[in-house]
């Protein structure tokens, strides 16, 4: 029996899976001119959008998605506080962020005050280890 | 040509920490009682579906072989939460197509082999790498619920004290203690602004119905209950906005099961529906068109969900009262309107029930409102 072609080589590489969990390497978020953005993609063809970065459209399944950066500024849609966690250390606090392109991503929220309700803008941060977001202060000053 | 499908029997534990039973102690004796009430013998099943979503392999079989049940088609099904509802769902896809004529549904779960504390979810998950647990899920949509409805947490606290007040009547609940909403809002915090007295409690349990065709119900003289729709759903996917009130797959559901059966909300006498935590009935109350939408504080407030309203929304004390061992709860909602609907439930029972609805969602999954979701109706059967 001969061996396997080269396209059929070929077309096993093509079948690869995705590293989908390789999250040590992955870059979620850059920072430029002392602001925060995220990392992440759209699709070319349907728009859709994604965070974290992924190669294949979610609506359509067409590899197609090129990256894209979101950020600084979001609206926080809700957001809770968690007491109770096997893996983490609590409380922390964890919320939904909308982004102005229509981009929804589940954000770390830090400092936040007593009071914070529902919709209040947030701003990216992030230092070296990990990306939040928090009150974005700038908003409340004007 | 679809084949009518009926429960003719039912059968479940007690939920509670059944530490001491595997799941074959867990699940035999609901399987056992199931299949007398349907005045069946073990070796009259022509085919198992079992929901779970933690039994591991073979759910089915293990409990089946101990009662002489082997050789026919076993199905294990795993869809979270909806597993049990998903398990009845195929078994009444087989009958409806003419496949079979008697089948054994078995939900089952046992959630204290993991000690306590959320459920676990599935780790590769993105938004739960994030830290998502289930209660911060519901805990989101509780806060928004309450910025957009400009209510208080005592309305959540509501829905615990209601569910408590019933389950206290139900000898399968695992909580059979009364609660002041004062208790429920001073409970230890889980997930702000859901407390723990909010949250369904880790338990076991199991249920199981046996579903008839319409061929084999005119031999049968056990009492029955016609399944007038059997809906699932999966999840959309977006990665966009997505309003935590409105949970679609639940509307959707919802409304192809009432376009199914012929009859709609205002026709229903009972619903369990899918009180994993306290806000999750309020939106579900108008998910399901109980209420209008932006109405349900005021559903629940004016006794519109309890004995004497409009429609008894969880008699068993639901997931928060009765308990919610995941995979169980589909089938264990569906062994409650049996009940009620052939006039068995005791002191709970909601007089002259004729339509009841059961209603699942399973699993928190990144950019899906849920993963699965299960509606069922069901109605009585005319003498």
């Amino acid at each position: 029996m001969n061996e396997p072609t080269k396209d059929e080589f070929d077309r096993a590489v093509a079948d690869s899976p995705y590293a989908d969990l390789d999250i040590d390497t992955r870059v979620d978020y850059v920072r430029r001119d002392g602001q925060v953005f995220l990392c992440a993609s759209q699709s070319i063809s349907s728009g859709s959008l994604a965070f974290p970065q992924r190669s294949t459209c979610q609506m359509t399944g067409t590899a197609d998605m090129e990256p894209i950066c979101i950020g600084p500024d979001g609206t926080l849609y809700s957001f809770s506080t968690i007491h109770v966690s096997a893996t983490r250390t609590v409380p922390y606090t964890i919320g939904y962020v909308d982004f102005p392109n229509g981009l929804r991503v589940l954000a770390q929220v830090r400092n936040i005050p007593g009071n914070m309700r529902c919709d209040t803008p947030v701003t990216l941060k992030a230092d070296a280890a990990s990306w939040w977001v928090e009150p974005n202060t700038h908003t409340d000053e004007a | 040509m679809m084949i009518d499908s009926f429960i003719i029997g039912a059968g479940m534990i007690p939920m509670g920490k059944h530490k001491l039973s595997s799941y074959s102690g867990l699940g035999v004796p609901a399987a056992l009682r199931a299949v007398q009430t349907a005045g069946l013998k073990t070796s009259d099943i022509q085919s198992v579906y079992c929901g779970h979503a933690f039994g591991g392999m073979l759910t089915a079989q293990r409990i089946c072989k101990e009662i002489g049940i082997g050789t026919i088609p076993m199905t294990n099904v795993d869809n979270a939460c909806s597993g049990g509802a998903s398990a009845l769902n195929a078994a009444v896809k087989d009958i409806a197509a003419g496949r079979i004529d008697i089948a054994l549904v078995i939900g089952i779960d046992k959630l204290t082999q993991f000690g306590g504390g959320t459920l676990p979810l599935v780790a590769e998950d993105p938004e739960v790498q994030a830290g998502m647990v289930m209660p911060a899920l519901y805990a989101m949509r509780a806060r928004r619920f309450l910025h957009d409805r400009n209510e208080t947490a005592e309305i959540l606290a509501n829905v615990s004290v209601k569910a408590r007040r019933h389950g206290k009547q139900n000898p399968y609940a695992q909580f059979r203690k009364e609660v002041t909403a004062e208790e429920v809002l001073a409970s230890r915090p889980i997930s702000d602004p859901i407390t723990l007295l909010q949250c369904c409690p880790t338990g076991d349990g199991a249920a199981a119905v046996v579903v008839v065709s319409a061929a084999y119900l005119r031999q049968s003289s056990a009492a029955s209950v016609r399944i007038a729709a059997s809906i699932l759903h999966s999840g959309q996917a977006t990665s966009g906005f997505r309003n935590m009130l409105h949970p679609d797959i639940t509307y959707h559901s919802a409304r192809e099961a009432y376009e199914r059966a012929g009859f709609g909300p205002e026709d229903l006498d009972v619903v369990e529906l899918h009180d994993a935590f306290s806000i999750a009935e309020l939106v579900y109350y108008e998910a399901l068109g109980l209420c209008p939408e932006g109405h349900a504080a005021d559903f629940l407030r004016d006794g519109k969900s309890t004995y004497g309203g409009q429609v008894v929304v969880n008699p068993s004390g639901g997931l928060l009262a009765k308990g919610h061992p995941v995979g169980a709860s589909g089938v264990a909602q569906a062994v409650e309107v049996f009940w009620h609907l052939t006039g068995q439930a005791g002191t709970r029972q909601v007089e002259g029930a004729r339509r009841a609805l059961t209603h699942v969602t399973g699993g928190g999954i990144a950019g899906m409102d849920h993963g699965a979701c299960t509606v069922h109706l069901f109605e009585t059967v005319a003498s």
